[in-house]
């Protein structure tokens, strides 16, 4: 069984150049692939201090080794960077056929460098890779610029690109794949950055696994055991379009900026409701779930609106902070994101941000162009997604996100602000899922909801044990939900598939079989890869200058009592973050101020971090 | 003989806001047939109509899923059920 550990193309952008490099089978051996590549080159490639938006950072495109192939729900792809929103380790992951489609032109890695002189895209083929002039694409959507490219390279080209937020340099703009984003953290900000409209991809699938043979067998077995799993099942029929039922109904739906746990007119935006204007589904490669319902708008103001969404963040962005009910204006409001290529999960917090200004008097109709941000008024927001992505009046302030808009509004406005390290918080209240907000407090690219998901608070999930939701005594689960999220992203596992009952018996196999290395069957060695990648992404935060004092929840969580209007938890807030963060620190190996120590940098392979580590 | 049903956030509230109920019963099914038994709004949520257990809950004993075949696992004395959504959301 040959080793396949992947190949690299390294792409120069100011020098024009491109290059093939197989991967070192250390780096495979200690990373496995994925988001554990990702972050070992970002680490190693990366020099502290740069802008993200200079000519030396770095955008890293990965696919997993698993891609491309008949196993399930882990053909993802994802992109690892410098954040221009946060000034952290970034990691920002998507859906779709581009994973794939990377795997069959040879490729796991892409790492892009430099800055293009003029608007270019890249052309790669299992022959090679060009660097072509994107000057006619230059300006147009994610569609019209997926179409062009499609046009021009034939009916198998899959396209990664950015719109006009990205072009024009919005902090938290989003790389697009079919209709699939690649939202969080301004991964889009940092290709505008470097010039770089789109990676086109033209291949035919095409198998890359050390044991083919195996990795058949295994996915046989996968594909059984995950069609009659009652989670898949629900997953097939609903995607994500009546979790708020859920997080609606036990209070930690966010409402007006993070003041309420309920929405009041909830019976308006439940999943059945979105049912009813359901005109299709989408899938991503080699996945039978077809999560993606599509949906359009057939009258009213917004007819014509269509997406392939909203998905549950979506529908909580464009409903939730500005406490709007209209189903139609979170579609339309989806569909321009999706265009103009926005995380609709910023774009929404920096929305809900300006309404909560509006209210309070910090922002006037003549700072807004004329629009009135009440709550429930659905048509300025609509109006603002547009305005951001084309940095137009307000839209400009907002572009930048919640924590520099609100420094440079000042006057109190950074108690509006709702952000984790500067990234806009996701769609699960942390006063009611205490766990999943001690998440996003030390989740290493800021207040993410996938980065060690609390599936124990929000659904009851039992393992490794079960929590009380409103309890601030659960390090080891949020440890152990982000470590387990960092090895299962070594293959890019879809988040959504870890409960369809096939992933702890058969991933490390599949990944064996793919890769030729025995030792990922071993489910301690890959659980401890992923604490490797967890702490070299920490480091890598350590030596922009983060510590401890970065790792807090916004004033309003740790102050103000939660409003749940009618579910448990009214009065909640979150008391002892610094107990927790205590305990945290600790159980992790960390120093009081969050730097890892020497011991244990040692104990998990990363003797090469201890030079970068400062004393503390 | 006692089985221990913990019930996730989003059914406590069907439940009298109970958050776990003790039980009689050999498999996980009849468990749950007495706890809906006890709370009949939990019914729906609990099981589709053709009597299978409603699609996005898992059941757990002693923390270790029982799926596939959920609703006929023997239990015993003591035992723990967990119900849980495991749809995620993203």
């Amino acid at each position: 069984m040959a080793l396949n550990t992947g190949r690299l193309l390294r792409v120069d952008l100011s020098g024009g150049k491109v290059a093939a490099e197989t991967i070192p089978e250390s780096i495979a051996a200690d990373f496995v692939g994925g988001r554990g590549y990702g972050i070992r080159y970002l680490y190693e490639e990366l020099p502290p201090g740069i802008d993200p938006l200079g000519e030396k950072n770095k955008l890293i495109m990965l696919n997993g080794p698993l891609a491309g192939n008949k196993a399930q729900a882990v053909s993802r792809w994802m992109v690892c960077t410098r954040s221009p929103l946060t000034g952290a380790f970034a990691r920002s992951a998507c859906g779709a056929d581009f994973g794939a489609w990377l795997k069959f032109a040879g490729y796991e890695v892409i790492i892009v460098e430099g800055k293009a002189e003029k608007p270019v895209y890249l052309h790669l083929t299992p022959d090679g890779c060009e660097i072509l002039d994107a000057g006619e694409i230059w300006g147009q959507n994610t569609g019209e610029t997926q179409a062009w490219l499609n046009e021009r390279h034939g009916k198998n080209t899959r396209t990664a690109c950015i719109g006009p937020a990205g072009e024009n340099l919005v902090k938290y703009a989003a790389i697009v794949s079919d209709r699939r984003t690649a939202g969080r953290c301004g991964t889009g900000t940092v290709l505008g950055s470097k010039n770089l409209k789109a990676i086109a991809i033209t291949a035919q699938r095409n198998v890359q696994l050390a044991d083919p043979e195996a990795y058949d067998k295994l996915a046989k077995e996968q594909v059984n055991i995950i069609k009659n799993n009652g989670a898949f099942q629900s997953h097939k029929e609903w995607g994500t379009t009546a979790t708020q039922d859920i997080t609606n109904g036990i209070g930690i739906y966010p409402v007006r900026n993070f003041r309420y746990g309920q929405h009041i007119d909830y019976e308006k935006i439940t999943g059945e409701e979105y049912r009813k204007l359901r005109t299709g589904d989408m899938g991503c490669y080699s996945c039978p779930a077809r999560c993606g319902k599509v949906h359009t708008v057939a009258s009213g103001i917004y007819a014509g609106a269509h997406s392939e969404g909203p998905e549950y963040e979506t529908i909580w962005a464009f409903t939730g902070p500005i406490e709007s009910s209209s189903i139609e204006a979170s579609i339309a409001a989806d569909q321009l994101c999706d265009d103009f290529g926005l995380d609709t999960i910023s774009t929404g917090g920096c929305i809900g941000f300006a309404y909560e200004l509006y209210e309070k008097g910090l922002l006037k109709k003549s700072d807004t162009d004329g629009l009135e941000l009440t709550y429930g008024s659905h048509e300025p927001m609509v109006a603002l997604v547009k305005k951001i992505a084309m940095r137009e009046g307000i839209g400009d302030l907002l572009a930048e996100g919640t924590m520099r808009a609100a420094a440079s509004i000042g006057k109190g406005a950074e108690a509006c602000a709702i952000h984790v390290k500067g990234l806009e918080l996701p769609a699960y209240e942390p006063r009611g899922a205490k766990s999943q907000g001690y998440n996003y407090v030390t989740a290493n690219i800021g207040a993410n909801h996938c980065y060690g998901y609390a599936a124990q608070d929000i659904f009851g999930a039992p393992f490794p044990r079960p929590t009380d939701r409103f309890s601030e005594e659960n390090a080891d689960v949020v440890i152990f939900n982000q470590d387990g999220t960092a090895s299962k992203e070594t293959g890019i596992v879809c988040g959504f598939s870890g409960g369809w009952g096939w992933a702890d018996e058969l991933f490390g196999k599949l990944l064996a079989a793919a890769r030729g290395v025995k030792d990922f069957e071993d489910k301690d060695y890959i659980n401890k890869v992923g604490e490797r990648m967890f702490n070299l992404e920490r480091a890598f935060n350590v030596r922009e200058g983060f510590d401890r004092k970065q790792d807090t929840l916004p004033k309003r969580m740790l102050t103000e009592p939660l409003h749940t209007r009618k579910a448990p938890g009214e009065g909640q807030i979150v008391s002892h973050q610094d107990e927790f963060l205590d305990k945290y620190y600790s159980l992790r190996g960390w120093s009081k101020e969050g730097i890892p120590t020497p011991e244990k940098l040692k104990e998990i392979g990363l003797d090469f971090v201890l030079k970068d580590m400062p004393v503390k | 003989m006692s089985i221990g049903v913990n019930l996730p956030p989003f059914l406590q509230q069907l439940a009298e806001d109970v958050k776990r109920v003790d039980v009689r019963g050999g498999t996980v099914g009849e468990c749950l047939e007495e706890l809906v038994g006890r709370y009949p709004r939990l019914k729906p949520r609990i099981f589709a109509g053709d009597g299978r257990l409603a699609k996005g809950l898992s059941v757990y004993i002693n923390g270790e899923n029982a799926y596939p075949g959920e609703l006929a696992r023997p239990v015993r004395d003591g035992d723990n059920l967990h119900l849980a959504h495991l749809i995620f959301g993203g």
